[in-house]
């Protein structure tokens, strides 16, 4: 797959010079990270790289695939056999040989997710996928990071092949790796990575600045980068039978928000206004759907809908509880939501990303990309049909229909501030490589 | 009512109109007492708001001068001198306020647009008109202004200050709540409650059992804003009342109490002497003459009781000589009728033996014919003398009556049916028999015989009054537990005083009357301890009527 022109050209203007031409990588030394959020699990998609893990192929910025563990790959002409060449002389962090055998378990757990009857057949270095459905988007799938090859153990929940293996593992408070000496490709410069979890003191290496209200005093010599919009904020609201009102709720809704202030004040200008699923950058249609905020028309609905007179009382907007942030948009879209004579009543919940939203209230969502493949993407959205990435129509059309349960808000960066120690020699706009990461000693 | 029960009435009624009377006045000075003492406590206390309210004011000034004097504000004015960006300031007035113990704070740009609020973070960008329309702030001091808050209002004590931005003024706006929290500050007396209404126009929820005071709490334009409810509980009075009222009660139930006792003693001294007065009447009524009341005391019920004895001695005396003079009447009565009824016979005997002594001495040959015709005629009148004779000695020997259940409208109708031939008969004036007999009429308790001959007599009389022929009528009815008997004619009709002494013995209307029928009437009638009454109008007819108990 592969990015348009004009997105890797957006890509190439956020992306920083992050490394010091003059200054030569070294070998050695750890580096330490701070994050506010708290990973549950080893597979949080954040825009800060620690691969320990790996997949059959890699998609790289631009949309393109490149080779990873598989060397080589062939298919029928109807998409539906693939035959995967793995590379030789690849170990995982336990010292287990990749093959066909130990790479198969976790590729058809995710295979299976998608393709309900795919099988696989290996024989020494070669993996055969097959299904009775055509598979035109395998590559894109494995490339995604939930097709990793990974094994797990009593002792280590995961074991990749990747350039950096799980040393400590503390779920909501701590992760340490250290760089994996048998890595079949360039061994990270850094010898390990300790990074805590839900602190945000910024007494780290780097450490993330996250959107929100927090005005943060930067110490002196800090430097930030942001990656490009990856994570969508949106009010989601399932249309069920008790709630026949929500597609006029939501565009009366989606007409009151004015998301200049939200992006501007409340994300302190870390993203953009989103109108649609996909960042700009990644579809290059989403400047199609951009709206301008329109209070009398949403008033007019309001009063044609009579959601005032349903009796239902002031209509819940729940948030994660412990997100500032999204609480104070919630606020904010209840302040624009009186504006049209809608009573909107923001309500702490559990933290619930999910943007499939089965309950009849509204929700207030964070989304964030996996990949920078359009089509998959969407298909993550909820998109049931197979789309293809080089056809911006088709992902138009899905985007369109998937935003009837939807009102995106905002697309975030994700910022990272760094102290002048660390040098990040490679990066692409989309994520923050750690594996090629360095620190001045 | 007895004597008794007025006098325990009187009693009673006197103890507890006095009790009531006394509970009601003790009552009255209480709760005078209690609205004196609530009214300095509420005027205490609504100084005692004045001056908290003033208190508080000033401190709200100062703090709001501190953050307008505070580093944030001096660079938010520069920056807004320099039309920078002011979207990190969004916290800002969070921060501050908190440094500052703020309830409410906002910065505000000079084109009234919110930058930052303490208290409704999210109303950033929103405008705040009424800042920009004063032109000078610092004459306005601290007033009271509705805040409109994310989950509804609140009221609060405001104070705004301006600070330079290049051509304009950077507004900061601030101040703290007007809450049930500052009320409960106030030093109040036990009982005391202090609340603020925040809903002008409806009537304020307040506690039934309290007094409360009013303040209205207004803004800066004088504009209603909020109501200060200051309750005083009457929870003590309510309790003491409750105390007096159920004090009073108990001694009013003393007072019946003793009242009754009183009353049981009074009467019982008072009423001794009447009970035996009353007695000496009542023994004195069933004919015991001779009773005399006790004379027990000298007041006006022993003067009663003399003047009693006195009566009744006279009455003695004007019986005894009513009854001499009674006997006396009766008896030339009776030989008056005797001389009268005997007298009509012995006329034609004397007559009928002077022809028979005639025609023996004048007409020896004609003396049998006489002879026979003058012993016919004397047999005649002799069985007159003998018939008059008779009924003196029926009325004489009256026998007393054998009661027994007696249908009275079988008596009527077999009574008339006796005299159907003598009122059908031919060449006599026709009279018509009409029965009105009530089907629920009855039986009671008589003597057949006797009422039979009792109404045979009335029937008869009513024949005699209707020589000229007319309607007799018999009515029987059953009332009040008494059997009525009715007997009417449509005859000439009796005078009142005919009437009074109707049932006279010997006393007659007729020409050839013994004037024993009515008498034998009203003996058998009495013999029956029924009652016989009259009731005649000259012209239009007479009605007897008889009254048994059934």
């Amino acid at each position: 797959m592969k990015l348009p022109v004009w997105a890797w050209l957006a890509l190439s203007s956020v992306a920083i010079p992050l490394a010091n031409a003059a200054t030569r990588p070294h070998y050695g030394g750890s580096l330490t990270v701070e994050l506010s959020s708290a990973w549950t699990t080893l597979n949080e998609s954040s825009a800060l790289s620690i691969p320990i893990t790996e997949t059959l192929v890699r998609l790289n910025a631009r949309g393109g695939i490149g080779p990873a563990l598989a060397v080589a790959w062939q298919h029928d002409a109807d998409f539906k056999r693939w035959r995967f060449s793995l590379r030789p002389k690849v170990t995982f962090h336990d010292g287990e040989p990749l093959n066909g055998a130990s790479a198969a378990p976790s590729l058809l757990a995710a295979l299976k997710k998608k393709y309900g009857d795919v099988s696989i057949q290996t024989g020494g270095q070669a993996i055969v996928i097959q299904s009775s459905e055509a598979m035109p988007d395998l590559l894109a799938d494995l490339g995604a990071p939930r097709a990793a090859v990974f094994r797990q153990s009593e002792a280590n929940p995961l074991i990749g092949t990747g350039p950096f293996r799980v040393i400590a593992w503390e779920p909501g408070r701590r992760l340490v790796v250290a760089a994996f000496d048998d890595y079949w490709g360039s061994r990270p410069y850094l010898d390990s990575i300790a990074i805590e979890f839900g602190s945000g003191h910024a007494r780290a290496d780097i450490f993330d600045i996250p959107a929100g209200p927090a005005r943060r005093i930067l110490p002196e010599g800090i430097a930030t980068w942001s990656s490009s919009p990856r994570t969508l904020v949106a009010i989601t609201v399932a249309i069920t039978a008790v709630n026949a009102q929500a597609p006029g709720l939501l565009q009366a809704l989606a007409l009151v928000i004015d998301r200049a202030p939200i992006v501007n004040v409340l994300a302190q200008r870390k993203g953009e206004a989103a109108f649609s699923l996909l960042p700009q950058w990644l579809s290059g249609y989403a400047f199609l759907f951009q709206s301008a905020p329109d209070v009398p028309r949403a008033k007019q609905l309001v009063t044609q809908l009579q959601i005032g007179q349903l009796g239902l009382g002031p209509i819940s907007l729940s948030y994660p509880a412990n997100d500032a942030f999204l609480r104070s948009v919630a606020e904010r879209i209840a302040l624009n939501a009186r504006d049209a004579g809608m009573a909107i009543q923001p309500t702490p919940g559990p933290l619930n990303n999910a943007l499939n939203n089965p309950g009849g209230t509204l929700r207030l969502v964070e989304w964030q990309l996996e990949s920078t493949d359009a089509a998959a993407e969407l298909q993550r959205f909820g998109e049931p049909t197979q789309l293809d990435s080089s056809k911006p129509e088709a992902l138009y059309q899905a985007e369109r229909s998937l935003l009837d349960h939807v009102i995106p808000l905002v697309h975030l960066r994700e910022t990272f501030g760094f102290t002048p120690r660390v040098h990040i020699q490679g990066s692409d706009p989309f994520a923050l490589h750690l594996e090629d990461a360095w620190v001045q000693h | 009512m007895s004597f008794r029960a007025k006098v325990f009435l009187s009693i009673a009624a006197t103890a507890v109109l006095s009790v009531w009377i006394v509970a009601a006045v003790v009552s009255t000075l209480v709760t005078r007492s209690f609205e004196r003492r609530d009214a300095q406590r509420t005027a205490s206390l609504v100084n005692q708001f004045q001056r908290e309210f003033y208190r508080r004011g000033v401190e709200v000034a100062r703090r709001i001068d501190a953050v307008a004097d505070s580093d944030s504000i001096q660079r938010l004015a520069l920056n807004l001198a320099g039309h920078a960006d002011t979207s990190p300031y969004f916290s800002e007035a969070q921060t501050l306020a908190q440094e500052q113990s703020l309830d409410f704070l906002e910065l505000v740009g000079p084109d009234a647009t919110i930058i930052s609020s303490a208290e409704w973070p999210a109303r950033f960008g929103y405008k705040e008109d009424w800042l920009t329309a004063t032109p000078d702030w610092k004459s306005q001091g601290v007033f009271l202004k509705k805040e409109d808050l994310a989950d509804g209002e609140a009221l609060g004590l405001i104070t705004v200050r301006t600070v330079k931005a290049g051509e304009g003024l950077l507004y900061v706006a601030g101040g703290r709540r007007l809450d049930q929290e500052f009320l409960d500050s106030l030093p109040g007396a036990e009982g005391m409650r202090v609340r603020l209404y925040r809903v002008p126009g409806e009537a304020a929820p307040v506690d039934s059992d309290a007094t409360v005071t009013t303040l209205p709490l207004r803004g800066r334009d004088n504009q209603l804003l909020a109501t200060l409810l200051i309750e005083n509980s009457r929870a003590d009075l309510v309790a003491l009342k409750k105390y007096i009222q159920g004090t009073a009660a108990i001694v009013g139930a003393a007072g019946v109490l003793l009242g009754l006792l009183l009353s049981f003693w009074t009467a019982s001294r008072v009423t001794r002497p009447l009970r035996s007065l009353a007695s000496s009447v009542r023994e004195v009524a069933v004919g015991n003459w001779d009773t005399r009341a006790t004379i027990s005391s000298s007041d006006e019920i022993g003067q009663l009781a003399r003047d009693f004895n006195g009566m009744t001695e006279q009455l003695v005396e004007q019986r005894d000589r009513m009854i001499q003079a009674e006997r006396v009447a009766a008896w030339r009565e009776l030989a008056r009728r005797l001389a009268h009824e005997l007298k009509n016979p012995l006329f034609p005997l004397q007559i009928t033996i002077e022809n028979l002594q005639r025609a023996r001495d004048a007409s020896p040959e004609q003396f049998d014919e006489v002879f026979r015709e003058s012993t016919s005629t004397l047999l005649t009148e002799l069985g007159h003398l003998k018939t008059i004779i008779g009924r003196f000695s029926d009325f004489a020997k009256m026998p007393a009556p054998q009661l027994e259940p007696v249908n009275v409208n079988q008596i009527a109708r077999e009574v008339i049916q006796l005299f159907e031939a003598q009122l059908q008969a031919p060449g006599r004036p026709a009279v018509k028999a009409t029965l009105q007999l009530a089907a629920d009429a009855g039986e009671a308790p008589a003597d057949p015989e006797q009422l039979r001959r009792a109404l045979h007599n009335l029937v008869l009389n009513a024949l005699d009054a209707m020589p000229h022929g007319g309607e007799l009528v018999f009515r029987t009815s059953r009332h009040d537990n008494k059997v009525a008997i009715e007997i009417s004619d449509d005859g000439e009709g009796l005078t009142p005083e005919e009437c009074d002494r109707l049932f006279t013995p010997y006393y007659t209307t007729k020409q050839h009357g013994t004037g024993l029928g009515l008498a034998i009437v009203q003996s058998v009638v009495s013999d029956h301890k029924g009652t016989i009454t009259v009731h005649s109008e000259l012209g239009k007819g007479t009605t007897f009527r008889i009254e048994l108990k059934a």
